[in-house]
């Protein structure tokens, strides 16, 4: 469970905050999207939730104790794969390197690695260096290491907002797949509604500067499919309503 | 990529005035590696197409292509070669003052073979694996700290600007003075040259390691030393290559300058006896041979480490694999 509590952020001394008073809470196993309006906080907030930089106001627990360093049991997916994936480790080197310091032996380590892997449906591609593969099945090695360091909760910034449109269905239900297999929380942050809507449990909608402006239960059947989930009415009325909730004037805060 | 390392070591090999070229070619090489080393979208796109190339089977025409461009290389070479002969032989330059390479690789084979050639070599080599060693030693830790702490970075900057213009061979003087005109005076003289090379290329490599990287690392709970260790120093790698191969030039350069201009024994040396012997013009341009193959093959064999070492990067990669 990871608790947020009126947590700002200014990064100069008097300057405009580019957080103030965000405050949610996501439940175990849950999996909630968070959308905003480009430049209304959200890479701030996600450096501050994953312990990269400090909050100048309130606090931040995942299970129980409080973050301020980057926190042993989250792993975070960044958007930029081919900048977080080290060009001269294979993709099995690139799951495996931190494990070791989170206190694996070398045997846990390839035990755990070779899992993550099969679960993203690159067991075979262990030996190859992750420039040799698409973007798609890069952003799919990041996903694998953040697997394989075995988080309570994975943090996802923008993770398929550069692949082709294709890939990127593929990779959704590829999340939702990994979601439902294993025991973690996911907090993804996007830009895009419809992905926001398909994926999640519950959509948070950010006005700038970040904060939560209003949470959206995403009431649609459990199983989702590319095709049939996104023909229900339902989906269309919420995608509008979070839409509306992006553009509505911000009252609280003004 | 608009600058190779490649071509920018020919550069610094050709000029004929090593000190000034050496401060041009410096900061050109950090930008071009720093293209290198940050692959954009159109690097990304280039890569999957090398990516097809190393996962599928061997292409039949690659060996082909090889050996062609292998052919056209040598074809030039000896282009050059049967003109210059062509041009001495008309008498188009004087004889007295450019052999022809028909008389310049015999009095070559003749250095070979009654062993003449290996002395002077053996000491040039050794000056610049001295000087280059004790420059690295010095260059590559501080370029390690400065480059990591962000308050050194800024208070040696200019100051670093400042001290790289001095051309090495306004040394010369003073560094004869100091040591005398012995191997020290040598090993002093290209350890000042190449570390400005070595120092900045280590900065710019550790100072840009990609900040992703970085927060990767740090997002996975790894202690600063292995940061720095596993993170920053491959992504500099590149860099530092670079810097050790225009030092590599630099160094061959002003071995052969504090050779020719102090008498320090080596090839320089060796050429200057060739030229006062007056009659034997061919064996001077053997000894300059001698030392323009010194440099091809340092540079060929840095290379090669460099291909092997950073197969992984964007410069190298399905190369060799």
């Amino acid at each position: 469970m990871l608790v947020v509590r009126d947590l700002s952020k200014t990064y100069a001394l008097g300057g405009e905050p580019a957080m103030a008073g965000l405050d949610f809470t996501v439940g175990e196993r849950e999996f909630v999207c968070i959308v905003g309006s480009s430049g209304c906080g959200k890479t701030t907030m996600l450096r501050c939730l994953s312990g990269l930089i400090p909050a100048s106001e309130g606090s931040i627990e995942l299970e129980g104790r409080a973050v301020q360093g980057p926190p042993e049991d989250m792993a975070y997916v960044f958007q930029d794969y081919s900048r977080s994936l080290l060009p001269w480790l294979t993709v099995a080197g690139n799951v495996s390197f931190p494990l070791k310091y989170k206190g694996l032996s070398k045997a846990e380590a390839a035990a755990a690695t070779e899992q993550a892997l099969a679960a993203v449906g690159l067991a075979d591609r262990g030996n190859s260096y992750p420039w040799q593969l698409s973007g798609g099945m890069q952003q799919r090695v990041a996903i694998a290491r953040a697997l394989a360091y075995q988080p309570r909760i994975l943090l996802m910034d923008e993770p398929f907002a550069s692949v082709d449109a294709q890939t990127r269905a593929e990779l959704e239900d590829l999340l939702l797949d990994i979601w439902r297999r294993f025991d973690i929380t996911i907090l993804f942050v996007t830009h895009d509604i419809d992905e926001a809507v398909y994926l999640s449990q519950r959509v948070l909608v950010l006005h700038k500067p970040a904060h939560v402006f209003e949470s959206i239960e995403v009431d649609l059947p459990a199983e989702r499919d590319q095709m049939e989930t996104k023909k229900l009415p339902r989906f269309g009325e919420l995608r509008t309503r979070v839409l509306a909730s992006l553009r509505a004037p911000d009252t609280a805060s003004a | 990529m608009a600058v190779t390392p490649t071509t920018l070591e020919d550069t610094v090999q050709l000029s004929a005035v090593p000190a000034s070229v050496h401060r041009r070619e410096v900061s050109a090489s950090a930008a071009g590696s720093t293209t290198a080393a940050r692959p954009g979208p159109a690097a990304a796109a280039g890569r999957l197409g090398t990516a097809s190339r190393t996962d599928g089977p061997k292409e039949p025409g690659r060996g082909r292509a090889r050996l062609r461009r292998f052919g056209l290389g040598l074809a030039g070479v000896v282009g050059v070669i049967a003109l210059l002969e062509l041009v001495v032989r008309t008498g188009l330059l004087p004889e007295t003052w450019f052999p022809p390479p028909s008389q310049i690789f015999p009095a070559f084979a003749g250095l070979v073979a009654d062993g003449e050639l290996f002395g002077p070599v053996g000491q040039t080599l050794q000056g610049w694996v001295l000087g280059i060693l004790a420059a690295a030693v010095v260059a590559l830790p501080l370029g390690i700290a400065i480059g990591s702490v962000e308050l050194a970075h800024r208070l040696t900057r200019f100051l670093l600007e400042f001290l790289r213009p001095i051309p090495p061979v306004a040394l010369i003087p003073a560094a004869v003075l100091i040591f005398g005109s012995n191997l020290d005076m040598k090993v002093f003289l290209i350890a000042f040259g190449v570390f400005w090379p070595i120092l900045l290329q280590t900065v710019y490599g550790i100072h840009d390691t990609d900040p992703t990287l970085r927060d990767t690392a740090r997002s996975y709970g790894l202690p600063r030393h292995a940061r720095l260790l596993r993170i920053v120093l491959p992504s500099a790698l590149p860099y530092i290559a670079t810097g050790l191969r225009i030092a590599s030039a630099i160094g061959l350069i002003l071995a052969i300058t504090a050779e020719l201009v102090v008498g320090t024994p080596g090839i320089g040396v060796s050429i200057t006896d060739a030229q006062s012997a007056g009659d034997a013009q061919d064996v001077m341009y053997a000894w300059i041979l001698a030392a323009g193959l010194l440099g091809f093959l340092l540079n060929g064999s840095l290379q090669a480490v460099e291909r092997r070492i950073l197969h992984w990067h964007t410069s190298f990669r399905g190369g060799n694999r």
